[in-house]
């Protein structure tokens, strides 16, 4: 489905920004995981809300994934959504500082912060491309353990033509089995300001 | 408290005026700024907090993992979180209801900011912590609400299953009521002809044993008889074929006999399931009843079984024999046909406090669980059609529900079946 919210010049831009932004980010979160770190080229799309329970299954072909979203305002305010397979980050409690046992609220707040690690060096790798400062909230836990169809159960407040336009981004560590990815989604009514944003980059060029 | 300290910058005592507690630590963790909020709720005043770690002030605090925290922030320069809901605490601080809260301190949310320099590096974190007990408190209480309603609603649920296996119990048993009506309806109409034929029938057999014995006189009487007459005989006998005949007659009298026995026995067993018939209480020895039943079915089982008696002790029981000896049949029958080639069939007896134990091994094939399950079932039977009615169990069952007793099953395919009857000494309450 194509809404049309960018142009296509506008398009491209995003994504090159997404592939400048996420080298950046990818060296920072190797830096805090003291490992390699694989990025997959983002991907930039349009998407109504009622789709994206199929674009995240498409992602992580997983049957029950659990994913964690953290809110992101400044010029452009949208939603990051991390989507974890159904090992979660479990291998990564040693690096994030957890021990070795952990227990159900601690999976859940290794969750948030390794989200938290990802999100906030994507977008913040982003905002800087875009000259623009990003704050964010805190993580919460969108949903666990759901089939992919069931991620979005809680936000089908929304209107479901609510377009949204998702960079979407895989990540891979090398040493650990531990696979996530993410999903940038900004509301319709975000389209002004991240329009205006693209444009002021173009014309830098 | 601490006073108002007169060279605060402005900043300085916004930050001291907000209700969250907002601190400073640099690269080491050591404590750079700590304001009014810290003071009041953490009791340790500025000069005594900054300048020490904050792994000093905060004796409890997850060391390794909270120094990777910090890490992380520094590195990336980007924030970081903790919430009451996976951490009711990071810092023990106490709350502000010593005497309504009931949690031991603080609930928070936690925000570690990252303070860049000129050239973007992150020199210090901010750390906000945030007083969300009251919110907790309430989520809480509604947790706890919620919860109690989803234990009551499938504790309602529950009931409402076990409602609807009642309902279905009463559809079953007023089935039953209805097939031990129409049973006993069926039993009193065959009952009467059956034994008028019976009656008949054997009054016919009779007269045929007669026929044939004076057709034998005759014959003896022959050669007095003239030659034409004597060929003539002769000649009608093989036209009848009569040595057939007379043989195949009482054969077919015997099985006709047969048959009717078992209509009159198929007819009692009806007549028993619908709890027509004798229903007197007397004492009795249920060894007695045990022995003049395996007397009755002895032909039975004596090529396929040996009787192994294993006979306890046992004091006379209120009961009613007639029907007692109905359920030992059936048992023993079934005992026999279970048993392929050769095997045993153990009864064992045994007084148990206030009740008798009789139980009857057999080294029989067994039977599946799905079998087990549906034996005492009325009209349900393994054995081929015409060979048993499916109400023996059946009748059982019922006879040993009307002596307040119990029947048990354990079978293993293969190795044999157990039938445990428990039988209550004495019938009447008083």
């Amino acid at each position: 489905m194509s809404l049309n919210l960018l142009t296509e010049e506008q398009n491209e831009a995003l994504q090159e920004i997404a592939n400048i932004g996420m080298g950046r980010a990818g060296r920072s979160i190797a830096g805090v995981f003291d490992e390699f770190v694989e990025l997959s080229v983002p991907r930039v799309r349009e998407a109504g809300l009622d789709r994206l329970p199929a674009a995240v299954a498409d992602l992580i072909p997983d049957e029950t994934l659990t994913a964690v979203r953290q809110g992101f305002f400044g010029r452009v305010r949208g939603e990051a959504i991390v989507v974890f397979g159904i090992t979660g980050c479990r291998d990564l409690a040693g690096l994030m500082g957890y021990g070795s046992a952990l227990e159900d609220c601690e999976e859940d707040e290794l969750l948030l912060d390794v989200s938290n690690v990802i999100v906030s060096a994507c977008l913040g790798g982003i905002a800087e491309q875009l000259n623009a400062d990003v704050c964010f909230s805190a993580p919460s836990v969108l949903a666990s353990h759901v089939p992919p169809a069931g991620l979005f159960d809680r936000t089908s407040a929304a209107p479901a033509d609510t377009g949204a336009l998702i960079v979407e981004v895989n990540f891979r560590l090398e040493r650990h089995s531990f696979a996530c990815s993410l999903l940038m989604m900004l509301p319709a009514d975000s389209m002004g300001a991240i329009r205006r944003a693209l444009d002021d980059f173009l014309a830098n060029f | 408290m601490e006073r108002f300290e007169p060279d605060m910058t402005a900043g300085q005592r916004l930050i001291d005026m907000v209700d969250v507690g907002v601190f400073a630590v640099d690269r080491a963790l050591c404590v750079r700024s700590w304001n009014a909020f810290m003071v009041a709720h953490s009791g340790l005043g500025r000069q005594a907090a900054i300048g020490r770690s904050i792994f000093d002030l905060f004796s409890d605090l997850p060391r390794g993992w909270l120094e990777k925290k910090f890490e992380r922030v520094f590195a990336l320069g980007a924030p970081s979180f903790t919430s009451w809901e996976q951490r009711p605490w990071l810092f023990r601080i106490p709350h502000n209801r010593p005497i309504t809260g009931g949690v031991d301190c603080m609930q928070q949310d936690t925000r570690f900011i990252p303070l860049k320099d000129e050239h973007g590096e992150a020199v210090l974190v901010l750390v906000c912590v945030f007083d969300v007990t009251d919110a907790a408190l309430l989520h809480r209480r509604l947790a706890e609400t919620v919860s109690a309603l989803e234990a009551e609603r499938s504790e309602q649920q529950t009931l409402i299953a076990r409602l609807a296996e009642a309902q279905e119990q009463l559809i079953q048993s007023e089935k039953l009521a209805a097939i031990g009506q129409l049973a006993a309806g069926v039993a009193h109409e065959i009952n009467n002809p059956v034994g008028f034929v019976m009656s008949n029938f054997g009054a016919l057999e009779r007269y045929i044993e007669r026929a044939f014995a004076l057709i034998a006189a005759y014959d003896r009487q022959l050669d007095q008889l003239p030659p034409a007459v004597q060929a003539d005989m002769a000649q009608m006998k093989a036209d009848i074929d009569y040595d057939f005949m007379a043989d195949d007659a009482r054969s077919l009298v015997a099985e006709s006999r047969d048959g009717l026995e078992r209509v009159k026995r198929i007819v009692s067993d009806l007549r028993d399931f619908s709890r027509v018939g004798e229903t007197e209480w007397q004492w009795a020895s249920l060894h007695n009843c045990l022995d003049s039943t395996l007397n009755v079915v002895m032909n039975e089982i004596k090529y396929k079984a040996q009787v192994v008696k294993d006979y306890g002790d046992l004091p006379q029981i209120e009961c009613m024999p007639f029907q007692l000896n109905q359920v030992f049949l059936n048992l023993l029958v079934n005992a026999a046909h279970a048993i392929d080639g050769q095997g045993a069939i153990t009864l064992r007896t045994r007084l148990e406090g206030d009740s008798v134990v009789v139980q009857f091994s057999d080294t029989g094939c067994g039977m599946p669980p799905e079998v087990v399950k549906r034996i005492f079932d009325p009209f349900f039977t393994t054995k081929p059609v015409g060979k048993g009615t499916g109400l023996g169990l059946s009748v059982t069952h019922s006879i040993v529900g009307r002596h307040r007793g119990s029947i048990a099953v354990d079978s293993t395919p293969g190795q044999g079946t157990t039938f445990t009857l428990r039988l209550p000494l004495r019938q009447t309450s008083a």
